[in-house]
């Protein structure tokens, strides 16, 4: 799958995602309680140490996806830099970045047919409005599918113009990309009605 | 069966006036490219409504009785890319099990049952994006199976596929119980058949046993092959 779940299995795959959820919650109000960046760190640390305990690789790969957020952190310093409020900035930082490797972990240990089922729960009583989670589960699940699915395809139609032009791909290309994800969309339509579409029999 | 089928696109024939009924377990439809092989095959499965004539099977309206329709027919498409729907094979395969009403747990039970009968219960939880193209027909081949219809259309679902793979799929319908309507261009696919029916150009050229039909379509292909009708352009 796709999904930003970590194929190493650690402890924490086992726990229940409403748990990991509700836990994520709780610490991520509990990180904004705190307002010294004595105990921030330590609360990093912290957070650093349960990545940690799913192995080295596994601690390696949190890191990775985290590096997004190195502009987020140096455009905080700069700003705090330039104003003079280092505190802040440093408290700012801090909990943004706890709060992160918190919500990454539990990202990347919890399998996203369980993270949708947690999801449809919290939304169930909408159903009592008439209104069906059923679409937003498999809207999910579309999503998850098509993504890769229209990548590849936007990289086919890169490389049938890079097999007859020297220059760059250009955005002549966004046309037809265009064109074949809503061919693709056809098709889904196809293979959904095929199997009985949206709603289902009792 | 199919009752006086019409099929009109902006104002072109797809198919006209086609009535067939067919009882056989095994009847291949041969025709060329364009021949509207593939709009019969939406025509049988109920995809599509034909413009004129009706497609039934055992007195239900493939289009107009969806329920029905679940149970009495499934379709494999020619590009396993264009059916499945979801992002790993349990989900893909247990999708058309909820349905039919199944709840999760039987889904889910039936879905194991269906990979360890195919001898596939390793890929529980597989991501379907990362599955080769023979890998992917199996899996929508299991998925229309694990519903137990009736009848099974498969449009030429051994395309691009290599020979051992070919092979190795061609075993998997050969044991399918239900009845088999499978679209082709190539006759042999469909030599083992009961019965063929040729379409060209919208309407049923010939229709018979097998030998008979696939000898004159070969013919036919062969005579054509030598032509040069590819200059002509439709419309």
């Amino acid at each position: 799958m796709i999904s930003l779940t970590s194929p190493v299995e650690t402890w924490a795959h086992d726990v229940p995602a409403g748990v990991k959820l509700a836990a994520l919650s709780a610490a991520t109000v509990g990180l904004f309680a705190l307002q010294n960046p004595i105990w921030l760190g330590v609360a990093l640390v912290c957070a650093g140490a349960i990545v940690l305990s799913g192995g080295l690789r596994f601690a390696r790969a949190a890191a990775r996806s985290l590096r997004i957020l190195i502009p987020f952190l140096a455009l905080i310093a700069v700003w705090h830099g330039v104003t003079g409020q280092i505190e802040a900035g440093l408290v700012v930082a801090l909990r943004l970045l706890t709060a992160l490797t918190l919500a990454n972990f539990v990202t990347m240990t919890t399998r996203l047919t369980d993270m949708v089922a947690v999801a449809a729960f919290l939304l169930s009583p909408l159903r009592r409005f008439g209104l069906s989670t059923r679409a937003f589960e498999l809207s999910i699940a579309l999503v998850v599918r098509f993504t890769p699915a229209i990548a590849q395809k936007g990289g086919l139609l890169a490389e049938a113009w890079r097999a007859r032009a020297a220059r760059r791909v250009g955005w002549q290309i966004v046309m037809p990309l265009a064109a074949i994800a809503l061919d693709d969309a056809d098709h889904v339509a196809d293979a959904l009605r095929a199997r009985g579409g949206l709603d289902q029999t009792p | 069966m199919l009752e006086d089928v019409s099929v009109r696109l902006g104002d072109v024939d797809v198919l006209s006036a086609i009535s067939l009924r067919m009882q056989e377990r095994r009847v291949g439809i041969v025709g060329r490219n364009g021949s509207g092989k593939t709009t019969l095959a939406r025509i049988i499965a109920g995809l599509q409504a034909p413009t004129r004539g009706s497609a039934r099977i055992d007195g239900d309206d493939m289009a107009r009785d969806r329920k029905s329709a679940l149970r009495a027919v499934g379709i494999l498409f020619q590009n396993p890319d264009h059916q499945i729907i979801f992002p790993t094979v349990d989900e893909e395969i247990a999708f058309g099990l909820m349905q039919l009403g199944h709840d999760r747990d039987a889904a889910a039970r039936e879905t194991s049952a269906i990979l360890s009968r195919f001898g596939k219960s390793g890929w529980h939880g597989a991501a379907t994006h990362s599955l080769s193209q023979g890998q992917k027909q199996l899996v929508c081949l299991m998925a229309v199976l694990a519903m137990r219809p009736r009848l099974i259309v498969l449009d030429e679902p051994y395309s691009g596929l290599d020979i051992p793979t070919r092979m190795q799929l061609v075993r998997y319908v050969d044991a399918v119980e239900a009845s088999v309507v499978q679209i082709t261009h190539d006759p042999d696919h469909v030599r083992a058949f009961d019965r063929v029916i040729w379409l060209d150009e919208g309407s049923v050229r010939m229709d018979g046993p097998t030998d008979e039909v696939l000898a004159a379509f070969e013919a036919q292909m062969t005579a054509w092959g030598q032509d040069d009708d590819l200059s002509d352009l439709a419309g």
